[in-house]
């Protein structure tokens, strides 16, 4: 897989002149963005760029005030996380949404558990210990038992478990906050290989979130940097190096100051 | 390893799997009271005592299977005791305007239910604690209950047949006990609702971001201890006879949170077990019952019973630390 942006790949997702207020705050001052297909992008910026804010509305959370949202290149209104759900829309949030004292797979089966036919709905443990089994094994993620309570595993497998989940669940857009904050350098290993991993497939749009410069490079085909709700540079990362985002963030801190 | 298969290493294996379950500890606490009891005293187990036993357990032990429910998802109903004492006023009130028991037993179960509506709506809606909603249903529905009976006791109705299976028969409580206890267990363990009770109290958000109906599970988890709490209290007036205004009250309401604490609910909620609920009413009740035989005095017995509660909980923690294999 070479790290070049697939420029003919179907577009997955669009936003459009995003402008959010909340009250007198501006959040986002209009930002256009786009992914496609196979694609990742990384969203770079300080605390109150924007950045949450724009994830926010693309899984449905928050509504824009302006603009407008494309997916698929059908414009789109996503009233609500479910809505955002039925269009192939999922997000892992940094706190992974996990419950610790239950299994990997009630975890991942959280709120669309697999029921056995009749009238007692009863619960499929079986099927949904297979399935989730199955589901990590495709993705590559090793893990002992998925009986295991979540509580148990590390900070890389429990990302990796929330990110299992949500390709699990026929993502077709894969939003992910943070997914490498607070990890060492072998749990960020971890969710680096996946995330390579579900771009191999080529199938699923990936935007993701983050601090460090340098693995997101590494990780992502196009760059976009934020500042005060606005998207200031965008590049391929191919065409960029740690170097030069942190001169561009620089700069902007200088001329933010001197203004 | 050669001798994996051997009947002895799968025995150990087994006993091994029984001793890292929750309830194992109670269980094997209250094995040996009952040997305990059975050695100083030879009338532990005799069939009179057995159903005297049976009858203490009982109560306690329904009305833990509601607050289970609501300590695992981080509520607590401190009125269910005072709902006990109600249920069966509400049925005689109902005889007594001219509907037939079966309907009046009925509508008493559904007043309950209501009572637990009320509470939920007033915790989910008003944002207020359970903790203080239900103390305040505690008065409220204690000064209802001396209202209508204007604090007499008053006659259950007759009728062998529906008098015997509501609780008149011996050991009539008990099996309501253990076929709730039944349903309960296969409700937290098997079904979306108790998964979802789970996941509310083992983590909010994430139960929030999942789109878990997290009102709608608590509210119905207060309706299900209030119209338990009914249950048990109309279970108790049958078995006694008349309906008394002051059954009941905190004291089962504690001996059922103590049931389901002892057997290994987390009182911050997210985990527990109903088998658990189970075996620790039923190590209160070997308690209460043991000393009684014995004869130790009241006052010792509450020493002794605060005790229990204290070392049971200290043993749980610890052996819970171990289970998973921390300090």
């Amino acid at each position: 897989m070479s790290d070049a942006p697939q420029t003919d790949a179907p577009q997955a997702i669009r936003a459009e002149h995003i402008i959010k207020t909340f009250g007198s705050v501006q959040a986002l001052a209009g930002v256009s963005m786009q992914v496609r297909r196979g694609e990742t992008l990384g969203i770079l910026g300080d605390n109150g760029a924007g950045k949450s804010t724009l994830i926010k509305i693309l899984t449905g959370y928050h509504q824009p005030t302006e603009g407008q949202l494309f997916v698929d290149g059908t414009p789109v209104r996503l009233g609500s996380v479910d809505e955002a759900r039925s269009h192939g829309i999922e997000c892992v949030y940094q706190d992974l949404a996990l419950v610790n004292g239950l299994s990997i797979y009630h975890n991942m089966f959280l709120n669309r558990e697999l029921l056995w036919g009749g009238p007692l709905r009863l619960l499929d443990h079986r099927e949904m210990r297979r399935r989730a089994a199955a589901a990590l094994a495709e993705i590559g993620v090793n893990i002992p038992s998925v009986e295991l309570e979540v509580g148990a595993l590390s900070g890389g497998q429990r990302q990796a478990i929330a990110v299992a989940r949500a390709v699990y669940s026929n993502a077709r857009i894969l939003l992910l906050d943070e997914p490498l904050a607070a990890m060492g350098a072998r749990e960020a290993g971890l969710i680096i290989d996946l995330i390579d991993r579900l771009k191999s497939r080529g199938d699923i749009a990936i935007v993701m979130i983050a601090h460090n410069y340098a693995q997101t490079l590494e990780i992502c085909d196009r760059i976009m940097l934020m500042q005060h709700g606005e998207v200031t540079f965008e590049s391929p990362a191919a065409s960029t190096s740690a170097a030069e985002l942190l001169d561009i963030v620089r700069r902007e801190y200088r001329a933010a100051r001197a203004g | 390893m050669p001798d994996r298969g051997s009947p002895a290493t799968a025995g150990v294996r087994w006993l091994h799997g029984l001793l890292l379950r929750p309830e194992a500890s109670v269980v094997v606490v209250s094995a040996a009271l009952i040997v305990y009891f059975e050695l100083v005293n030879v009338n532990f187990l005799t069939d009179a005592n057995l159903e005297t036993l049976s009858q203490f357990v009982a109560a306690p032990v329904i009305i833990a299977c509601g607050e289970i429910m609501l300590l695992i998802c981080r509520e607590i109903d401190l009125s269910v005791g005072q709902t006990f004492a109600l249920a069966p006023f509400v049925m005689g009130y109902a005889q007594a305007i001219g509907l037939p028991a079966v309907v009046a037993i009925l509508l008493a179960v559904v007043v309950s239910g209501l009572i637990g509506l009320i509470i939920g709506m007033i915790t989910i809606g008003l944002s207020v604690p359970s903790f203080i909603t239900t103390l305040g249903m505690l008065f409220l529905i204690n000064g209802a209950t001396l209202t209508i009976s204007r604090g007499f006791p008053a006659n259950m109705p007759d009728g062998p047949i529906l008098t015997g299976i509501m609780g008149a028969w011996s050991y009539a409580e008990i099996v309501w006990a253990v076929a709730i206890v039944a349903v309960m267990h296969i409700v937290l363990r098997h079904t979306r609702w108790g998964l979802h009770t789970i996941a509310i109290g083992g983590n909010l958000v994430a139960a929030a971001e999942s789109g878990i109906a997290i009102n709608r599970v608590k509210i119905g988890n207060f309706v299900l201890t209030s119209t338990l709490g009914g249950f048990a209290g109309l279970m108790e007036a049958f078995r006694v006879g008349s309906a008394d205004p002051l059954a009941g009250g905190s004291n089962i309401m504690f001996l059922g949170v103590a049931s389901g604490v002892i057997g290994g609910t987390a009182i911050a909620g997210g985990a527990g077990t109903i088998i658990g609920g189970l075996v620790g009413g039923i190590l209160l009740g070997v308690l209460q019952d043991g000393f009684t035989l014995q004869g130790i005095n009241a006052f010792t017995f509450n020493i002794i019973i605060g005790a229990a509660i204290l070392i049971a909980m200290i043993a749980n923690i610890h052996l819970a630390r171990w289970r998973r294999g921390g300090p």
